[in-house]
């Protein structure tokens, strides 16, 4: 049975310190995953978010965030069940950034079925494209993590 | 926001302004029913581009200057060329102007339609942002995601990519598009033609609060085009003079309790309007038959005075955009080369261009090898904020019989109006209504 295509968006600035963190993300992992399985990095811009997952049924969304909880900290949300929170909304562009892109797709009922958030608390967001190290060290478990949730949807599938 | 209602005096505070770029708050002041006091307040930390830009390569500011904004950064980058092509007594015609022109199209798509759809919709809707709105509205928000999603793909072939576009330079480009990558996009631009006269009828069934005004327009005015990257700078009470006489006719003056210069017309300190509305009452002449059709069907006349109905001003803009992008397109013969070389000259350039909210002035002088030793950026919300004040306190009085939240509420519609950019003037809005 062929696996059905699945969509994995780094979001962020790759020039802005943590914010690079979803980018680098799915850079390192385009090289690992299995066919089928697509890694993108996107600078977030919502009609371009949309984009991106139409027709798509399965979504990982990796971002850094600025929620004040501790640096490196790991932040997961079903985005087919629940919205992100509040304080997940704040650094974008006219107030308009991936909270607002989710909620639009879910309104106009274009949110894929299967789409899953992935946050890390950044630290440092300022100019520069180094990983701060508590962020260094998540970007391990965070590719760990969805390999290995990729390799269990696999043998679902296989 | 805080507030309370009732005689003596009421305080109107906004520490946070929904739906502009950047972080601005409001304070309004009223006392025994009558306004007393208004301030746009942008506390958005100032970021010094101009220092930054001291000491750098002239070829570098267009690059640096994108930075200034995530939403209009081609206007950045347009007014730092022609600046310094200016001072380096250049001048770029041909496939390289329109393919500018082309870019600067996509800007204009883009930044207008999600202030058309996104951000200002909902104030006329009755719904507290566009994710509200869409459900009831669908497909005006997909319509409106669709056109956007056209300018971004417009900004993305010119400028190598959507944000912050790194493709421009002083003389041209760093690699101009094919004759089949512009067929790919004609396409594209001719469903967002459709779609952007859909839009301007859309707004048109709005109801918009009656307040015209007897503004002062300032904007470019092209022989030929309805402008974008150049023109003199004109006005309706008789300004017109060149851009390189721009600083004796305009002043940008600190005021106490905002980050952002206030930018006033010489000698009085006056304040003036720009933007679409001052593009469209200057330059109606310069518009095609079929788009000036297109807005007298929409309730449009040759100049528009009411800042509540600038939303189908942008909509009649957006339909010139598609339509003159896609003259372009079909006009393009690919240039021999992506640029022409610019050699640094010591003198000073100056520029003006039409950013989506107004006209944005760059000047710049450089040393003979081309070192930045002076830079000036006035960018169109700073232009504006005089004149929100000046809207808000002719606004507020007439419903002062409201609540608090709801004179708020339309408050910050009056501001939403100019599509402000307060990452630009320091480089948004919290409300603060002051009844005593």
């Amino acid at each position: 049975m062929t696996q059905a295509p699945i969509l994995i968006l780094g979001i962020g600035n790759r020039y802005r310190g943590d914010d690079a963190f979803g980018c680098i993300v799915a850079g390192d992992l385009a090289g690992q995953v299995p066919r089928g399985v697509t890694c993108i990095a996107h600078d977030g811009e919502p009609a371009g978010l949309m984009e991106c997952w139409r027709g798509i049924e399965n979504v990982i969304l990796i971002d850094a965030v600025s929620s004040g909880a501790g640096a490196g900290q790991i932040f997961r949300f079903d985005l087919a069940r629940q919205a992100l929170p509040e304080e997940f909304s704040l650094y974008s562009t006219h107030a308009f950034g991936v909270p607002q892109a989710v909620e639009l797709a879910r309104a106009l009922g274009k949110l894929p079925r299967d789409i899953r958030f992935i946050g890390v608390e950044g630290e440092n967001f300022a100019a520069g494209e180094e990983l701060s190290p508590a962020l260094s060290k998540a970007k391990d478990a965070v590719i760990a993590e969805i390999l290995s949730s990729l390799k269990s949807q696999e043998r679902i599938h296989a | 926001m805080s507030g309370s209602h009732g005689g003596g005096t009421r305080t109107i505070k906004v520490d946070y302004l929904a739906r502009v770029e950047g972080e601005g708050a409001m304070y309004i002041k009223i006392r025994d029913d009558v306004l007393e006091d208004v301030k746009l307040k942008i506390f958005e930390p100032p970021r010094f581009f101009e220092g930054l830009l001291r000491g750098r390569g002239f070829n570098e500011a267009p690059d640096i200057t994108a930075r200034i904004c995530g939403i209009c950064p081609v206007a950045y980058q347009m007014s730092a060329i022609h600046a310094m092509e200016n001072a380096c007594g250049v001048r770029v015609d041909g496939a390289l102007r329109e393919l500018r022109r082309l870019f600067y199209c996509g800007e204009w798509i883009s930044s207008h339609t999600l202030h058309v759809y996104m951000l200002h919709a909902p104030d006329f809707l009755g719904y507290p942002n566009a994710v509200e709105m869409a459900k009831d509205h669908p497909e005006a928000v997909e319509r409106g995601l669709a056109l956007k999603k056209t300018g971004n793909d417009v900004v993305s072939l010119m400028g190598g990519r959507e944000i912050h576009p790194v493709n421009a330079r002083v003389g041209g480009f760093y690699r101009v598009p094919a004759r089949s990558e512009l067929w790919e996009l004609r396409e594209k631009l001719l469903h967002a033609r459709e779609l952007a006269l859909e839009t301007v009828k859309w707004t048109a069934t709005l109801d918009f609060p009656e307040f015209d005004q007897d503004y002062t327009f300032v904007a470019l005015r092209h022989d030929d085009e309805y402008p974008m990257n150049e023109g003199r700078v004109v006005s309706n009470t008789g300004l017109d003079i060149d851009v390189s006489d721009y600083d004796g006719h305009f002043e940008e003056q600190h005021v106490d309790y905002t980050n952002a210069l206030h930018c006033v017309m010489k000698p009085e300190g006056n304040c003036y309007h720009v933007g679409p509305m001052a593009r469209y009452a200057l330059n109606f002449d310069r518009l095609p038959d079929e788009i000036r059709d297109a807005a007298k069907a929409a309730g449009l006349g040759p100049v528009c005075t009411n800042p509540f109905q600038s939303i189908t001003v942008r909509a009649v803009e957006v339909l010139y955009a598609a339509t003159e992008a896609l003259r372009i397109i079909d006009d393009y013969n690919p240039p021999q080369r992506s640029a022409i070389d610019v050699k640094p000259k010591a003198g000073t350039g100056f520029a003006a261009t039409e950013a989506p909210r107004g006209l944005l002035y760059h000047r710049y002088t450089i040393d003979d090898d081309g070192i930045i030793t002076d830079a000036n950026i006035v960018p169109p919300t700073s232009q504006n904020q005089k004149m929100i004040e000046d809207d808000l306190r002719r606004f507020v009085p007439t419903c002062l019989d409201k609540a608090d939240d709801e004179i708020q509420y339309v408050s910050e519609q009056a501001i939403r109006n100019y599509d402000p950019c307060i990452s630009c003037a320091t480089h948004f809005l919290k409300l603060e209504v002051d009844r005593g």
